[in-house]
């Protein structure tokens, strides 16, 4: 008893700390959600008004099409092609051919230049690679490929590929460089044993490698979702959520809700909405997939 | 002996005490600009020539987030001492408590002419009847031509009408296989395709928001206006003259837009005199001793409607300065005529005694020209609709109607729902 009054004692400034810290801004936040706070009104506060802004969000005509590009375009599909590029480029430079020609650490250190680059960075030089006179549609032209530019950030069907296009190649190499340590760590003899009893190249990847690397996976899956699911830079720096409202996401609706339509109540529902799917889908993906696949791994 | 050396002691650091309080340090305060400092360095520094007692800190900040970064910083008792802002801000500012009101200044120490010498004069108030900001400078938005692609295109005179310049951009890409009329349609709330469309309504006599004989306010076009001017600019995009990449640019002054005309890519723009003069600048550099192939004209005005807007910055003083005097002294410096003839030289003053005397220049004849067809935003200020929301409102929906998300017809279906539902039932 004694002993468990210590421990508490021990632990209850941090614990405190930790709730002003992270339980503040969420209270305050919701609080905020449930008033009709304008930009404009500050400094007068905003009234109670319920759950009317998340009945306007629910039923308002664009809330299916955000949802749609958060969780597909935004999050499914660079989430998925993310993790495949990486565990791709993580392989490539675990080969011992690339080792033979000394070429490991270079690849390596050309892998660092993109994940070195702030993704503010990374748009704005894709800005200019995609533009009507950019180097995209310069070889694009050259090859003979097309006879005339295209308007990559502005055409519904080449704007949301661009986009991921950005986000992936600012993203992945944290994620190649993250399967490739856990690469490393699979003990040479595991391949020899397979490669004894006569097992393929698939075999030893599906059997052997991937178990090894699928923590790792897992952890970085569940990161990666938090990232894209949230992200705001990509989008907004990008196209700013057109054309149109083509490419608007939560986090983009947030800002638009907030700083250019002053509804600081409104805009604080949808970040409660996306705290809520988001922390639904790690407690889901913790429990059903993590939880059990690590479980029959270690 | 030692006395006498302690008292010593004690009037000497009161003498110096004394001095140091004769020379203080001198006030500061801080200048938040949101062009680009060396328009305005040369003024602040002579300003502090003349008053050593005050300095200023000049802070720089992109228009795009100028107006929410105040507004946040003075609701927290933060924020520079004076600010640049869009006329059309200054009522919901005032409103919000956020900028401190300039009326006993004004009666105290007034500019020279008067407060009455100063145009947009209904913006500069909140509803409250007091005055909240000093109009700083004035411009309109004007077309500009490159008068050599239009002559390759066969056009010898300047579009008078919509329909001409829709035929002449027309031309302009069949002939030569340049752009014609290339404007920003970008659909993030800046100025974008809504200063096009407020001028496309204007000039048909119409307006988004317009007040009642009672006071009240309404929305001024229907259904048909909004989807009208949207297949108007639409056409542009569809058949090619203004290049799709064009949907994702947001300002007249986009460098894609600005580099097209400077290069003669492009034969046709919208923008205010300061774009227009770094495009004519960008020229004269690239191509020294080559006459200048431009030419500025007002916007098509039918019936000798509005067709476009007269516009302008004011500078408004922080609700939380803790020297208003000095701020105030620094703002009147800032709208004097010495700024304006010696160093200011990009923009034009928003008094009428000082724009009388501008001589516009050759190039910036069109301009002038178009002041005669330009209105304030009027309503559009004092409304109950925050003007962010109109631009951001405005520009998603032409946004998703010229990207072809959805029909012209339902788009501004939704854009007057969006907009008609902050304005209170009774106006």
């Amino acid at each position: 008893m004694r002993d468990r009054l210590f421990i508490t004692t021990m632990l209850l400034p941090t614990v405190v700390l930790l709730l002003l810290f992270y339980g503040y801004p969420i209270f305050d936040n919701l609080r905020i959600s449930f008033t009709d706070l304008s930009l404009l009104g500050m400094r007068r506060g905003g009234n109670w008004v319920g759950l009317a802004n998340y009945r306007e969000l629910f039923h308002s005509g664009g809330f299916g099409h955000i949802l749609f590009n958060t969780f597909v375009w935004l999050t499914a599909t660079s989430v998925i092609l993310r993790l495949l590029m990486g565990l791709g480029i993580a392989l490539l430079l675990h080969t011992s051919a690339l080792k033979q020609l000394r070429l490991a650490a270079l690849a390596r250190f050309a892998l660092l230049i993109p994940w070195a680059t702030p993704p503010i960075v990374a748009v704005v030089i894709w800005r200019f690679l995609l533009e009507r006179n950019g180097a995209v549609n310069g070889a694009l032209e050259a090859l003979g490929i097309i006879d005339h530019p295209i308007a990559f950030l502005a055409d519904m069907r080449t704007v949301w590929p661009s986009i991921v296009a950005i986000m992936l190649w600012n993203t992945v190499p944290l994620i190649a460089l993250s399967l490739l340590s856990s690469l490393q760590t699979v003990p040479d003899e595991y391949y020899e044993a397979a490669e004894l009893d006569g097992a393929t190249n698939w075999q030893m990847f599906r059997f052997v490698t991937l178990p090894f690397l699928m923590p790792a996976i897992l952890v970085l899956g569940l990161m990666s979702v938090f990232w894209s699911f949230n992200n705001f830079v990509y989008v907004w720096l990008a196209t700013g959520a057109g054309p149109g409202t083509y490419t608007n996401v939560l986090a983009t609706e947030v800002y638009l809700k907030a700083f250019v339509d002053f509804k600081l109540g409104y805009s604080s529902a949808i970040g409660m909405v996306m705290a809520l799917i988001m922390g639904a889908f790690g407690i889901v993906y913790l429990r059903l997939v993590a939880r059990q696949q690590l479980e029959e791994t270690l | 002996m030692l006395k006498l050396l302690a008292a010593g002691l004690i009037a000497g650091a009161a003498m110096i005490g004394t001095v140091r309080l004769v020379n203080a340090d001198p006030v500061t305060i801080t200048f938040r600009f949101n062009d680009t400092e060396q328009e305005v360095r040369g003024a602040i520094d002579e300003f502090q020539r003349e008053n050593p007692d005050i300095k200023v800190d000049l802070q720089r900040i992109g228009w795009k987030d100028a107006r929410n970064q105040f507004l946040r910083e003075a609701a927290v008792g933060q924020g520079p001492d004076v600010a640049h802002v869009a006329q059309v801000w200054v009522t919901e500012m005032g409103d919000a408590g956020a900028v401190l009101p300039l009326d006993n200044f004004l009666k105290k120490d007034p500019p020279p002419n008067g407060f009455s010498d100063f145009a947009a004069k209904d913006l500069a108030k909140g509803k409250d009847g007091h005055v909240y900001g000093l109009p700083w400078t004035t411009d309109t938005w004007a077309m500009v031509y490159r008068t050599d692609l239009l002559k390759a295109a066969g056009i010898d005179t300047l579009p008078q009408s919509w329909d001409d310049l829709r035929k002449d951009s027309e031309a302009v890409y069949k002939k030569t296989g340049k752009a014609g009329f290339g404007y920003p349609a970008g659909s993030s709330a800046s100025g974008a395709i809504w200063f096009l469309a407020n001028f496309y309504w204007w000039s048909h006599g119409k307006a988004l928001i317009v007040q009642k004989p009672g006071g009240s306010y309404a929305l001024g076009v229907s259904v048909d206006d909004v989807a009208n001017c949207m297949k108007y600019f639409k056409q542009f995009i569809d058949d090619g003259d203004n290049p799709q990449s064009n949907l994702a640019a947001s300002d007249a002054h986009d460098p894609s837009i600005m580099q097209a005309l400077v290069t003669g890519n492009q034969a046709m723009g919208a923008m205010p005199p300061n774009t227009y003069k770094e495009i004519l600048q960008s020229y004269k550099e690239a191509n020294p001793g080559k006459p200048v192939p431009f030419a500025s004209a007002p916007f098509p005005h039918p019936g000798d409607n509005k067709s476009s807007m007269i516009g302008g910055r004011m500078l408004v003083i922080n609700a939380n300065t803790k020297h208003p005097d000095q701020a105030w002294k620094f703002v009147k410096f800032m709208a004097s005529q010495q700024v304006f003839a010696k160093y200011y030289r990009t923009q034009f003053p928003a008094q009428v005694s000082l724009l009388k005397k501008i001589d516009f220049g050759a190039p910036l004849k069109g301009f002038a020209a178009q002041f005669q067809y330009a209105r304030t935003w009027g309503p559009y200020a004092s409304g109950p609709v925050p003007i962010g929301m109109m631009w951001n409102a405005t520009d998603r929906a032409f946004g998703t109607a010229l990207s072809g998300q959805t029909s012209p017809q339902d788009a501004a279906k939704h854009l007057l729902q969006e907009i008609g539902k902050s304005i209170p039932a009774k106006g």
